[in-house]
């Protein structure tokens, strides 16, 4: 098991924002969190990465108990986060970035080279010199996704990853997941975006109220009474939710 | 039950000392988050304006008012010159209010000389048992609770005060509902300078008048702000302050004047180091641990 | 492509004409002390000392996004340390080395307890600035309580605001640092062509050692940490490790002032925790240029210059002194070495992205 939580709780005044929530994916899967504002999804997401402290509850990652992990430290067990803003520092060079992802593991001569041909994947070597702000927005998501991946992560986490992106561009993005995870890097994706998650086509989790609502297949989730109602609305599909 | 009223009394006169030097960089610090540099210097003017109105031949309540008026004209220069070009960016607003200070501090050194005749008043005595105690540090407590009860009214009941609290809430949103709030930052700054020049005014008639004035002041009311927390005005002001003097009446009545100042620093560390966003908010999340928990919705 | 460490991108000025500048003016510099007179000399030594505190202030606010208002403090710290063991230790052979190592070693050990408070307590923001002077505010009330016989440090009197080693006119010897042993020894004393020498290679060496570590992989990693400390934790760097490594370097760095200074005027009063000497870096740095390192040594060494200049005509220096600062952050918030990037860029040469700000709503772009 890559990662497995247990009872996992969070509250935040008299709400439970994460309500006793036990969940669990194996390497080598990608995974989808769907859910409307307030269902938790945030809160969770937030208590894997390690920003938020978790009431209850523990969180395994690679058998190691992670709960009291800083992030960094989870950044290091392979446990890599790509935000929901950029995630990309817009001050630094476009260069800067993406060695900021790779010097813990590469120096000298070999960064370098790692540097490149990173700035090549992505094809930005002719801004490498540029702040990263002076990209475009999509060139920018695509320097966070990046930088994400540069680290070989075991797993990685998508805080909504398409946010802001059209329709052309959300499509890409699923492609580049499904790519990643028959190189073998499995991927957890926290979305809104109803047009990215059927693309992906993977197993889904719906969480409601804090708590684990539903987990099945697209089509399993699309055809439950319940989540059809709460997203979908008894009319005709939206986009989004 | 004498050393009782003798610490009740050094907790009054801490208290006083506190919240005076405090509260006007508190609302300032509280509405834009800016942290005041030249809150010492505000003071100084309204010691000075006092000190030159009482010499005038103004009655005392005048000559106070005329120092807090002072300072407040000063302030709203100040503000409208150079302080509202830095309400987003609070480094900045360091330095720049910083710069001021030095420019006023150093300014009053040449342009009003080295001292000035302080206020010579005196509110007499009382006695205790064998204790003499000063009148005016019961005036000077009562005025402290007065401020900290006149600011909670200000803020509940006057639509100013429901204004301001809705920018600081919310800026943005305050802004899309019609608050002009730029007029706000600016009333809420003349009214910080103006606490701090009537607080500089009242503490003239205890402590010679000069151009460093409000360094003595200073360094106690950063202590108050950063215990304090920028999350409620008067939740932070008032729990600060009573922590603080308690700590401080505590050790110097145990120890002197100097491990009473000490204790202070120390323990503004701790409570910093432990609620990095101040008492209030520390309070907010303790309550917020109390309460029952529901599911929501 | 490669990342040359010397000439890296992150501290501003790597072209030919940068260098070739550079060793013009170290030329001079080595020059200048048998072109002027003791008094003079006296003098350039003073502002020469003092560039540490700068390049540490510089290194901490513009290259890590700390702005520490109380960092001399850590001068304090340092000279009064260094005072106080070599008192201690008057006879001893090495006295002065030995205080020299105690004084930096006392300083960091003070940061890295400050490092606990602001790091790893979370602060943000105006209390990371605020802290720091509030510290060193207290310690000089404190240290001018202490004049009486009962404040010692072993044998060495605290003296109150009369001074280090003074009290009830007596003085206590506050070294200046001696370099060598025995019959061959020197002495770093304020009007020496030694203590100029000696200081200007330790600029020299510390302004390109700093170079060095700001264009490194730990410079790339504390210049992100600048812009956004949470992101920079996600991506597998201990944050708080790292800040603390940069906050006692620039502790260590003012230590070396504080030592340098006790070693220039062998006295040290609580004055040097006041506000004046604290505004007075910040002043210099924000009016040079935070962003450079370079910016930093000649800021301060430019301005003590003008300002001494300024003092023989009256008391106006602070005054004046004031005002530039706030000009200089409402008119210039980059220093004045911005200039130099408009020029550059107005010549066609490619700018240091690292010099541009484009105002961000919302967001406080002062670090």
């Amino acid at each position: 098991m890559l990662l497995e939580v247990n009872g996992l709780t969070k509250r935040f005044g008299g709400v439970r924002a994460v309500d006793d929530v036990s969940w669990q994916m194996d390497a080598g899967q990608v995974r989808c969190i769907i859910g409307p504002n307030g269902a938790g999804k945030s809160t969770f997401f937030q208590m894997l990465v390690g920003r938020i402290k978790p009431d209850a509850g523990t969180i395994r990652f690679r058998d190691i108990d992670i709960t009291r992990h800083h992030p960094f430290e989870r950044a290091r067990l392979g446990l890599v986060v790509k935000p929901q803003t950029l995630g990309v520092f817009g001050e630094l060079t476009v260069e800067h970035n993406i060695q900021l992802c790779l010097q813990r593991v590469w120096r000298g001569a070999e960064l370098d080279r790692q540097v490149a041909d990173e700035l090549d994947r992505l094809g930005l070597r002719a801004k490498a010199r540029f702040a990263a702000k002076a990209l475009s927005h999509g060139e920018m998501q695509w320097l966070g996704l990046g930088m994400a991946i540069a680290t070989a992560p075991k797993l990685m986490l998508l805080d909504e990853p398409t946010a802001g992106m059209s329709s052309d561009e959300t499509l890409r993005t699923a492609d580049l997941i499904k790519q990643l995870a028959t190189a073998g890097t499995s991927i957890l994706v926290v979305e809104h975006d109803m047009e990215f998650v059927r693309a992906l086509a993977v197993e889904t989790t719906v969480f409601h109220d804090g708590r684990v609502f539903e987990s099945g297949t697209m089509a399993e989730i699309e055809q439950n009474e319940t989540v059809r109602r709460l997203y979908l609305g008894q009319r005709a599909v939206q986009k989004s939710i | 039950m004498l050393e009782l009223f003798i610490f009740l009394y050094q907790f009054a006169d801490a208290f006083a000392l506190l919240t005076l030097s405090a509260a006007g960089l508190m609302i300032i610090f509280g509405m834009m988050g800016v942290i005041n540099m030249a809150h010492g210097e505000l003071m100084m003017i309204g010691a000075f304006g006092a000190a030159r109105g009482f010499q005038a031949g103004l009655p005392l309540p005048l000559a106070i008012l005329a120092g807090g008026l002072a300072a407040t004209l000063v302030g709203l220069i100040l503000e409208r010159l150079v302080v509202r070009h830095f309400y987003g960016r609070l480094l900045y607003s360091l330095v720049a209010t910083w710069g001021l200070s030095l420019i006023l501090s150093q300014g009053a050194l040449i342009v009003l000389g080295p001292s000035t005749q302080g206020i010579e008043s005196n509110f007499g005595n009382f006695l205790v048992g064998d204790l003499s105690f000063s009148i005016y540090r019961i005036v000077l407590f009562g005025i402290a609770v007065g401020v900290i009860a006149g600011l909670w009214a200000l803020f509940r009941f006057t639509t100013f005060g429901l204004q301001a609290r809705a920018t600081m809430s919310n800026a943005d949103m305050a802004k899309a509902l019609g608050i002009d709030t730029a007029r706000i930052y600016m009333l809420t700054f003349g009214l910080g300078a103006f606490l701090a020049g009537t607080a500089g005014a009242l503490f003239s008639l205890a402590a010679p008048v000069q151009p460093s004035f409000g360094a003595s002041y200073t360094p106690i009311a950063f202590v108050v702000v950063v215990v304090a927390g920028s999350r409620n005005i008067i939740v932070g002001l008032t729990l600060a302050v009573v922590m603080l003097a308690l700590v401080k009446t505590a050790v110097t009545i145990n120890l002197n004047i100097l491990g009473g100042y000490v204790a202070m620093l120390v323990m503004a560390l701790l409570v910093i180091r432990f609620s990095p966003n101040g008492v209030a908010d520390w309070l907010q999340k303790a309550r917020s641990l109390i309460k029952k928990p529901s599911t929501g919705r | 492509m490669t990342f040359s460490l010397i000439n890296g991108r992150i501290e501003p000025g790597s072209s030919k004409l940068f260098w070739f500048g550079f060793c013009v003016l170290l030329a001079a510099a080595v020059v200048v002390p048998h072109l002027v007179g003791r008094y003079t000399l006296l003098n350039l030594n003073s502002f020469l000392l003092m560039t540490f505190l700068a390049i540490g202030l510089a290194f901490l606010w513009g290259f890590c996004g700390i702005l520490s208002l109380g960092q001399s403090a850590f001068l304090g710290i340092g000279g009064y340390a260094y005072g106080v063991i070599a008192i201690n230790l008057a006879g001893v052979p090495g006295q002065t080395g030995l205080a020299f190592v105690g004084a930096i070693g006392t300083t960091v050990l003070s940061a890295l307890l400050v490092s606990w408070i602001i790091f790893y307590g979370h602060l943000r923001g105006v209390y990371v600035s605020i802290i720091m002077l509030v510290v060193t505010l207290l310690f000089e009330t404190f240290l001018n309580q202490t004049a009486g016989p009962q404040w010692t440090i072993g044998v060495a009197s605290l003296g109150g605001n009369n001074g280090l080693g003074r009290f009830s006119g007596a003085i206590q010897e506050l070294p200046s640092l001696k370099l060598g042993a025995g019959e061959a020894a020197v002495l770093m004393i304020g009007k020496s062509k030694t203590f100029f020498y000696v200081t200007l290679a330790l600029v020299v060496g510390c302004y390109l050692a700093l170079r060095l570590l700001v264009n490194s992989r730990i410079g790339v990693a504390l210049a992100a940490i600048r812009e956004d400390p949470d992101r920079t934790e996600t991506l597998g760097y201990d944050v708080r490790l790292l800040q603390t490594f940069a906050f006692c370097i620039a502790a260590g760095l003012a230590a070396l002032s504080g030592i340098l200074y006790v070693s220039w005027g062998n006295f040290i009063t609580p004055s040097v925790f006041g506000v004046t000497s604290n505004i007075l870096p910040v002043i210099w740095v924000a009016v040079a240029g935070r962003r450079s390192l370079a910016a930093a040594v000649l800021g301060a060494a430019g301005l003590q210059w003008g300002s001494q200049a300024l003092a023989l005509q009256g008391e106006y220096a602070l005054v004046i002194q004031g005002a530039l600062l706030v000009v200089a952050v409402l008119l210039l918030p980059e220093g004045l070495i911005s200039i130099s990037n408009v020029v550059s860029k107005y010549l066609g040469k490619s700018s240091n992205p690292n010099l541009e700000q484009m105002p961000q709503k919302g967001r406080d772009h002062a670090a």
